[in-house]
């Protein structure tokens, strides 16, 4: 497989995922802020800013952080290379250079995605509030996934879709937790969850509500949430489960078996997977939650930044 | 499929419609069909034109969602738009089909001797049928591929030939060769999927030829290159990128022949022989259908600004470790002005008369033909000899006295760049015309897509219908408001 190919179904993957993340912050937390007092507005919506990390070009645009301006910010602005338009729009745009190796199905699929997803008018949505718009983008990205799935031969090129799922996913849970975590407990401490919606909020953000009423008994526990989402071997947006992802999709390109591993991504896929599984969410928090998702956040950067050396870069020679 | 009863009398979309003084292919006299379009006609006809409304935007949404566009530049963006497909299929009886196909073999194998000759012997030039002069003032005459030994002699191994049927005669004539680096035929093979899913019962009442054998014929050619032999061969498409017009059709027939589309970046060239970049290493490369131009190829070669071609791919290509479909240097045989030797091609290296016709052509670079194309500038047509896509032309009879002027001083101070030809007026088909409603005639070209294998040519039956959609138009580009049509040519005897 060219290199070029690997790297664009890689791309394609994390700006779908990507897309789809966002979404969903959105959708929860505007509807959480339904039955939230005026006063807290401010409180809720800036942590979504700083998780996209797009703090400075928001301030560039906006004087005020409500619900219209971080959903057209998040969702629309051309400007922002995050928004979801944009997002869908590098997706297809990775798509398109690779049409010839995804299958016709996949590509009509993403195509009809970006199509619609271009096709919104902004100001109507955002008079409508964000659940139409992110409930048509999470479904687009998940009817994305399943034709993926049930079209494309699940070889090498499969394999590079599944690592840039895998570990824009992790990479999302991870500061998902970090950000709410922040913000909720500079108000509330860990003792005083009061704030249960908050924590049903950060829980349906991911679609893990229900997992977690059948995992935990009641009331919601802020740091059941976190085990919950980091630590838990099967909910499909844990940040453990990801980096298992991460690294069977990299062992199965590599050919590498148990204990070994054949480059830096590998190792450090590893290593992270060795951490969530064997790490307790109470010594985690005894070093600090913050540090420890940090720490993740950094090695997934690691990780796509060794797979790039590995399998897409050539090095000029003369 | 419920169609809704009209008034038998009414001719639906083709109520009020006129022939307007043209040779109309579908129509001998307003109203009375010619026998290839009978059942057409029959289908169409009986149709509320709401409900083909609704079949004409249903096949919009297919383009659109398959992506099927092409790219515009003129507003500096690159945007994409949807190649305009008209459902009125365009139809050729068998036995015309048959003559055009003899006279396009026939002219594709002489063209392909030319080549082999210029870069070879060159004993036409000895033998003095066409003036040294003419050929090697080309631009696209490539002395860098003199001598070079092409796999099984083949340089033309596809060609799009641009046929118009005249007006005045009914018969088809040969208005350029493109031997370069074609496209179209993407459209062929699509618009042929989406008018048998729009209108089955008319499509299978009518009995065509199929298409889509197309992609198997051109890998297998391809195959037949390789200088490792054809077991394992490497064969890869060679893109300048998705910011190509034609890119959607280079990822179309990477996909449909199942081989590597790949742009300069990816391929690589060390010891004499070209490799692709994988994850798993460097990995060899025997066949390149290139759709990247001669001076593209390769800026150790030719132009030293290119980004798209590989550096040291010429080596490779003159060293025989690598084949490139088309073969470089084709440009010199769809000169404009080479053009008008082509009978003397087919009469000189195959010792036949030709079957199809050229349009009457004035060299500029002779004298004779140059004082002519001055003195008659307002009823000719003047084309730039190396120009294609409909650019670089002067359509006498539409222009203003100041255009006409400014062509002339063109012409003077560069003749052999400009041929000049009688207008011909091209035949008309009806279309749709979704702005009026209702069907016009508007002027159509016929571009057949030929494979040369070294041996036989092979033309999948019918080809690129192009047509102007807007009324009165003659340019049938894509890039200037044309349209396509698919091509039928009907199995039966007429």
């Amino acid at each position: 497989m060219l290199s070029r190919i690997a790297e664009s179904l890689f791309w394609l993957a994390r700006y779908i995922e990507r897309a789809e993340g966002t979404a969903r912050i959105l959708d929860v937390n505007y509807h959480m802020l339904l039955e939230e007092s005026q006063a807290s507005y401010r409180l809720r919506w800036e942590p979504l800013i700083i998780m996209a990390g797009e703090e400075d070009r928001f301030r560039k645009r906006y004087s005020e952080v409500n619900a219209e301006n971080v959903f057209e910010f998040l969702a629309f602005r051309e400007d922002n290379p995050s928004s979801i338009v944009q997002c869908i729009s590098k997706a297809r745009e990775n798509a398109r250079t690779i049409r010839d190796r995804i299958s016709r199905e996949m590509w009509e699929d993403i195509n009809g995605f970006y199509h619609m997803a271009t096709g919104f008018d902004a100001r109507e949505e955002i008079a409508a509030g964000p659940h139409r718009f992110c409930d048509r983008t999470k479904f687009g990205s998940q009817r994305f996934h399943g034709v993926t799935d049930a079209t494309l031969p699940h070889d090498e090129g499969w394999q590079f879709l599944r690592v840039g799922w895998a570990l824009e996913r992790a990479e999302m849970t991870a500061r998902l937790v970090d950000v709410q975590y922040h913000n909720l407990l500079d108000e509330f401490g860990l003792a005083g969850a009061a704030d249960n919606h908050q924590w049903m909020a950060v829980l349906r953000s991911v679609g893990a509500y229900e997992a977690y009423h059948r995992t935990y008994h009641p009331p919601i526990e802020p740091e059941r949430v976190a085990e919950m989402l980091i630590l838990n071997p099967q909910h499909p947006h844990s940040i453990r489960f990801n980096a298992a992802e991460v690294q069977a999709g990299l062992r199965a390109v590599s050919g590498t078996g148990m204990g070994a591993y054949a480059n830096e991504a590998e190792r450090l896929a590893g290593k992270m997977v060795d951490r969530l599984s064997y790490d307790r969410i109470s010594e985690i928090f005894s070093q600090g939650l913050h540090g420890y998702l940090t720490d993740l956040v950094g090695m997934c950067g690691a990780i796509g930044d060794d797979i790039a050396r590995t399998y897409f870069y050539y090095a000029v020679v003369a | 499929m419920s169609v809704s009863p009209v008034n038998h009398l009414s001719q639906g979309i083709f109520e009020g419609y006129d022939t307007g003084g043209f040779y109309d292919e579908m129509f001998s006299s307003p109203g009375h069909p010619r026998p290839p379009y009978a059942k057409v006609f029959q289908k169409l006809a009986s149709m509320a034109p709401v409900h083909f409304e609704a079949r004409r935007r249903l096949a919009d949404i297919s383009f659109l969602i398959q992506g099927i566009t092409f790219t515009v530049y003129s507003d500096g963006r690159g945007t994409e738009r949807l190649f305009p497909f008209d459902l009125i299929p365009r139809i050729l009886a068998r036995s015309e089909w048959e003559r055009i196909n003899r006279g396009l073999s026939q002219r594709v194998v002489a063209l392909n001797h030319f080549l082999q000759d210029i870069y070879g012997e060159q004993s036409i030039l000895k033998d003095g049928r066409i003036p040294r002069s003419l050929v090697y003032s080309c631009p696209h005459f490539r002395r860098e591929v003199i001598g070079v030994n092409v796999p099984h002699g083949i340089h033309t191994h596809i060609c799009g030939i641009d046929l118009v049927r005249d007006s005045k005669t009914g018969e088809f004539c040969v208005l350029e060769d493109n031997v370069r680096t074609p496209s179209g035929v993407s459209y062929v093979l699509e618009n042929r999927l989406v008018m048998k899913r729009t209108f089955p019962d008319a499509f299978q009442a009518a009995e065509v030829l199929p298409v889509n054998h197309y992609p198997s014929e051109l890998s297998r050619i391809l195959r037949s290159l390789s200088p490792r032999g054809t077991d394992d061969a490497q064969i890869v498409l060679l893109t300048p990128g998705i910011y190509n017009s034609a890119y959607f059709e280079h990822s179309f027939l990477a996909q449909q022949m199942g081989i590597e589309l790949v742009e300069g970046r990816d391929l690589i060239v060390d010891g004499g022989t070209v490799y692709m970049k994988t994850i798993r290493g460097l990995k060899r490369v025997d066949v390149i259908y290139r759709r990247v131009d001669d001076e593209f190829l390769d800026p150790l070669a030719f132009r030293a600004d290119s980004i798209l071609g590989v550096p040291g791919l010429m080596g490779a290509y003159r060293a025989g470790n690598v084949a490139l479909a088309n073969a470089v240097g084709n440009g010199v045989a769809d000169d404009k002005a080479i053009y008008a030797y082509v009978p003397e091609f087919i009469r000189y290296y195959l010792g036949e008369e030709p079957v199809l016709r050229t349009v009457e052509t004035y060299i500029c670079a002779k004298r004779a033909d140059l004082s002519y194309t001055l003195e008659h500038l307002p009823e000719l047509v003047v084309k730039a000899v190396g120009e294609s896509g409909g650019y670089g032309m002067l359509i006498g009879p539409d222009a203003d006295s100041a255009t006409i002027e400014r062509f002339r001083e063109r012409i003077q101070a560069n003749p052999r760049n400009y041929i000049a030809q009688p207008v011909v007026a091209l035949s008309r088909v009806p279309s749709y015309d979704a702005n009026e409603g209702r069907v016009g005639g508007r002027h159509v070209d016929l571009r057949p897509y030929c494979l040369y294998d070294g041996k036989d040519v092979t033309i999948v039956p019918g080809g690129l219908t192009r047509v102007a959609l807007q009324r009165g138009s003659l340019v049938v580009n894509s890039s200037q408001g044309g349209g396509s049509k698919d091509t039928w040519v009907l199995r039966g005897e007429d």
